[in-house]
């Protein structure tokens, strides 16, 4: 009898693959047309009933990504930005594919940059981001240069390096800051944080039970912090924030999409108006 | 018991649930009930409804997480943050707190034989103080039960959970049992309201909100996030079953995602301890031996020293907070003699 359930599981989760790959090929190779009707049309035909994945109600927050003609308003981007009911201040891009594609991330940072948003971070769970922070850097200072063109001295990115908090590059009018983060940003950043407030009681500075949330969220963010991430787009297939500073999500929207290879600002625009939808109560 | 329902699943589920045991299985799942007042909302009912509802499906997804063999369970009750909310909507939450607990107590026989393991997280000394005692004595009565565990988070944010854990690290210096260095992911681990648990496989949230709201932030890092836009009270068995195939599906990169971060954590430990007990040779006097054998053994002497200085820390840790439950217990009883 567990040989046809496991059997049966394998069936289960072979068709499963398969929608996947499917619904991956058609986004690669169809992504020209108008995709809205055509997503309609496939997740009828391939979603099971009983199984409502790609549920394309506009409560769930995994996008199937648009194809949509390549954008080139710069001015509408700033227009867009303007439309947003709510836009966010601090947003993570978090790379959960095997390889990056610095291009399209450099795209994804300049968009957040021309839509309006202040504070952008990329992040990747093997550490990818930080070993090769100048050829990102390059990257999206070439893919400023490209699409934002005559404007992009308009637009002006501070970089923070991690080690000290001083910034890479120091600009004239400083319009968005972008930082690189790895998993030592997360739990060892904490485990530091934790050492640091040890060391105070330890030297009698302070006692034990000073300790409060406030606190130690000061002992994290340093001098230069960035506030706390208010969306998270997460690219790639695997369902989780891989280490992504724990302590700074604890509000954060996190909002799935597939992949960021080929990303275009439509898929882009979709998860800024998707968070713009959320309500917070924070509680109450 | 009226925490876990009673009742067997139907064939088609049985048999759903037999194919999904077939792949792995999450042993530790986490949820975020949420919804309970929009489903009051969308059925014109009093919102202390949509609680008492949302409570009785609790009882029915443990009972199906049994039957899933799922043995550990984590809930998101009450969080600090509610305490903002209404009064008397605060007041109706503490008030079906109550109930369940002190039904819990009259049903310890029914605990003892499934061996359910009630464990209560948060911060409990911001609840009303009969409540304290009716929960010490819950978690104290099934403290020993090792079948299956249900832990309930109640004046619970992760940050305090987070900041608490770095109290206790602090408590320990204080009290000479370790030293700063000595802190690291491990000990910070242990010293979460979380430590007798393994992180939770699998965190489901309901009612299509998608951010954890301060919930486990420390132990969810590697977790699989499962967002669903059912209403908690409408929660089914195969939300369930999708929730845990949703899993099976990122089972294989989170596990290869896991892996990498405990080499690495392995590799900073060894690190900070080549660290320590170089600085120490020099506070020594002794500076830094030549030879690579002379070198390894320091290493090697100074981490037996923090995993013991780590171990007692660890002990002292564990009495201090069974003496909180044994203290509300004690005042329990004598009240209840009174």
């Amino acid at each position: 009898m567990a040989v046809v359930y496991e059997f049966m599981w394998r069936m289960l989760h072979a068709l499963l693959h398969l929608q996947r790959t499917i619904l991956s090929w058609f986004r690669i190779s169809i992504w020209n047309w108008n995709w809205r009707l055509w997503r309609r049309a496939v997740a009828t035909v391939l979603v099971p009933a009983v199984f409502g994945f790609q549920n394309h109600t506009h409560n769930n927050k995994k996008l199937v990504p648009g194809g949509g003609k390549k954008s080139c308003g710069r001015v509408r981007w700033k227009s867009d930005g303007k439309s947003l009911e709510k836009l966010p201040l601090h947003v993570g891009l978090l790379i959960a594919e095997e390889e990056p594609r610095y291009t399209d991330i450099a795209n994804l940072v300049v968009w957040c940059m021309a839509v309006g948003i202040s504070y952008v971070s990329v992040y990747d769970n093997q550490g990818i981001f930080r070993r090769n922070n100048s050829r990102l850097m390059d990257e999206i200072l070439k893919q400023q240069q490209e699409l934002l063109g005559l404007d992009s001295l308009k637009y002006s990115v501070e970089f923070l390096n991690n080690s000290n908090d001083k910034p890479e590059q120091q600009v004239l009018s400083c319009q968005a800051t972008v930082k690189v983060l790895s998993p030592d940003d997360g739990k060892p950043g904490i485990v530091k944080a934790a050492q640091k407030f040890c060391q105070l009681v330890e030297q009698q500075q302070q006692r034990s039970a000073d300790l409060d949330v406030n606190m130690l969220d000061s002992l994290l963010r340093g001098t230069k912090g960035m506030p706390d991430p208010d969306l998270v787009m997460k690219f790639g297939t695997v369902d989780s924030t891989l280490g992504f500073l724990p302590w700074h999500i604890r509000l954060t929207e996190i909002i799935s999409l597939p992949s960021h290879i080929n990303i275009t600002y439509e898929d882009f625009f979709s998860a800024l108006k998707c968070y713009a939808g959320c309500e917070q109560r924070l509680g109450k | 018991m009226s925490w876990i329902r009673k009742g067997e699943l139907t064939l088609i589920e049985r048999l759903s649930a037999n194919i999904l045991k077939a792949g792995p299985m999450p042993k530790h799942v986490a949820f975020i009930m949420d919804g309970n007042r929009r489903y009051a909302r969308k059925l014109h009912v009093e919102r202390q409804q949509g609680h008492t509802q949302g409570f009785d499906k609790l009882a029915e997804t443990l009972r199906w997480c049994l039957n899933l063999e799922i043995r550990e369970v984590t809930v998101y009750a009450f969080s600090i943050e509610n305490f903002k909310r209404a009064k008397d909507e605060v007041d109706g939450l503490m008030e079906l707190a109550r109930q369940k607990f002190s039904r819990l107590l009259d049903e310890q026989e029914d605990l003892e034989k499934h061996g359910v393991c009630i464990r209560v997280l948060g911060d409990l000394t911001l609840l009303p103080l009969d409540i304290q005692k009716l929960i010490a004595q819950a978690v104290l009565a099934t403290k020993n039960h090792n079948k299956c565990f249900l832990n309930v988070c109640f004046a619970y944010t992760s940050r305090h959970e987070i900041t608490n854990a770095v109290k206790e690290a602090a408590w320990g210096v204080e009290q000479g049992l370790i030293k700063p260095c000595d802190v690291s992911e491990f000990l910070l681990d242990e010293c979460l309201y979380t430590s007798n648990s393994p992180d939770p496989d699998l965190l489901i949230r309901t009612s299509g909100e998608v951010r954890l709201s301060d919930f486990l932030l420390w132990q969810t890092t590697y977790s699989c996030l499962v967002f669903q836009s059912i209403l908690w009270p409408e929660y089914s068995f195969w939300n369930l079953c999708e929730a845990i195939l949703q899993y099976q599906l990122n089972h294989h990169a989170l596990q290869k995602a896991r892996d990498l971060h405990a080499e690495a954590r392995v590799l900073q430990q060894l690190e900070a301890d080549r660290c320590c007990a170089a600085e120490l040779l020099q506070q020594t006097g002794l500076g830094k031996p030549l030879d690579p054998q002379l070198r390894q053994q320091a290493v090697q002497k100074y981490t037996a020293e923090r995993e013991g200085r780590v171990h007692s820390f660890l002990t002292a840790l564990q009495e201090k907070r069974d003496r909180f439950f044994t203290d509300l217990n004690k005042g329990f009883v004598a009240s209840a003699k009174a």
